[in-house]
């Protein structure tokens, strides 16, 4: 097979991580003067370091600490955006601490939630609005097959994460963002949400209509976590 | 080194430019580079000891910013996502064509040969500065870019 990789996709001799290193001041003073040397006369060097010193004066956006991701980006961003979002803040949710955990397993599932523009990790006790956003997290000791599902108030099941039939693997790691993200819905009562960490792909849809069914039973190989919110 | 919010927000402002130029140059997406961006910043306020340990704030946001974008193509492809919005995000040229190409292989590699093919590659980094990033030897590099065109040669055999 030929190599579809061509040799070099940087134009420059220098590469980019020096010619960062130099414009941020990294390289001690001899190796700052022979880089600005080379790149004066060098004419691939010379646009490579100017495009970059260009780009520094991009304008960045407000830092978020806990950013949206995948589908949830376009969705967050017009959640934020949307004026339905500041209109919903009467609708409390009070999220309580996680009812059950899985037995030694390592596995844990975190939420964040965006509200008016903040973005928090949600804890025991926390209040937030009705219509905010919110995404998960989970800590997982290996890579596995993360599914986060739901029940809420009026006993219809959902699957918050993933968009597909069946769980998604996901990367070992601790805090591991989902990339998708969700707004909360309207009802009133309690909201029970289930996390799956799984050693194969289930089947999704199985689950939701069982956990309608108040049958709290799930495939060999799952661990589960469980949390529970109540919405005010 | 202390890692308050407002030292993150300082570091955000001065070396933010970095990560978004990068995650836009891995990603070839405008809503995915600007996620890279927060969520590069967003994580050291859970882990923090990296950045403290780093001799580069440089070289620990090319090693943060890389893993994450790589981590994120690897997801896309599982939901055949990424590919599909990259090519009208792309404009036309042979560069671009050549960065479509090399993310689409880059999500389907080993994540170390990855990296290190991205380093290489993408970033002109020679052995040894991509031995410093990744806090390898440099005849592990070696090792690593070697295998990039086996890994090639068995996702032909697999497609």
């Amino acid at each position: 097979m030929s190599n579809p990789l061509p040799d070099r996709l940087w134009p420059a001799c220098l590469s980019s991580l020096h010619l960062d290193r130099f414009l941020m001041g990294e390289l001690d003073e001899p190796e700052a003067e022979r880089v600005r040397a080379h790149a004066a006369a060098c004419p691939r060097c010379g646009p490579a370091l100017e495009a970059i010193r260009a780009a520094r004066d991009e304008c960045l956006p407000p830092l978020r600490l806990v950013p949206p991701a995948g589908d949830s980006r376009r969705w967050w961003a017009a959640a934020a955006a949307g004026a339905g979002l500041a209109a919903a803040a009467s609708l409390l949710i009070v999220l309580r601490p996680p009812g059950e955990r899985s037995k030694g397993s390592g596995f844990a599932l975190a939420m964040y939630v965006e509200h008016g523009g903040e973005v928090r990790r949600a804890g025991p006790g926390e209040t937030v609005a009705g219509g905010d956003a919110v995404r998960f997290a989970v800590t997982a000791p290996q890579p596995a097959y993360v599914a986060v599902l739901s029940v809420d108030p009026l006993g219809k099941g959902s699957v918050y994460f993933p968009s597909g039939a069946r769980a998604e693997r996901v990367q070992a790691g601790i805090d591991v963002a989902l990339p998708l993200g969700t707004r909360l819905d309207d009802s009133v009562g309690e909201e029970r949400i289930v996390g799956l960490l799984c050693a194969a792909p289930v089947e999704l849809e199985p689950l939701r209509q069982r956990l309608e069914r108040g049958d709290a039973t799930f495939p060999d190989g799952c661990q589960v976590t469980r949390w529970s919110f109540v919405k005010r | 080194m202390t890692l308050d919010r407002a030292a993150i927000e300082r570091l955000y402002r001065s070396h933010g430019h970095i990560v978004l130029r990068r995650a836009r140059a891995l990603l070839g997406s405008e809503p995915d580079a600007q996620e890279a961006l927060h969520e590069v910043f967003a994580s050291l306020l859970r882990t923090p000891e990296g950045l403290r340990s780093a001799t580069s704030a440089v070289a620990w946001l090319y090693r943060t910013t890389t893993h994450f974008c790589l981590n994120l193509l690897r997801n896309r492809r599982t939901g055949a996502r990424l590919l599909e919005s990259l090519a009208p995000a792309l404009p036309a040229g042979s560069r671009s064509e050549a960065l479509a190409e090399l993310r689409k292989l880059l999500s389907r590699m080993p994540p170390d040969v990855a990296a290190a093919a991205v380093y290489h590659h993408m970033d002109g980094m020679t052995h040894a500065e991509v031995a410093e990033v990744l806090g390898c030897s440099r005849r592990q590099v070696g090792y690593l870019l070697e295998r990039v065109p086996q890994s090639l040669a068995r996702l032909e055999q697999s497609a």
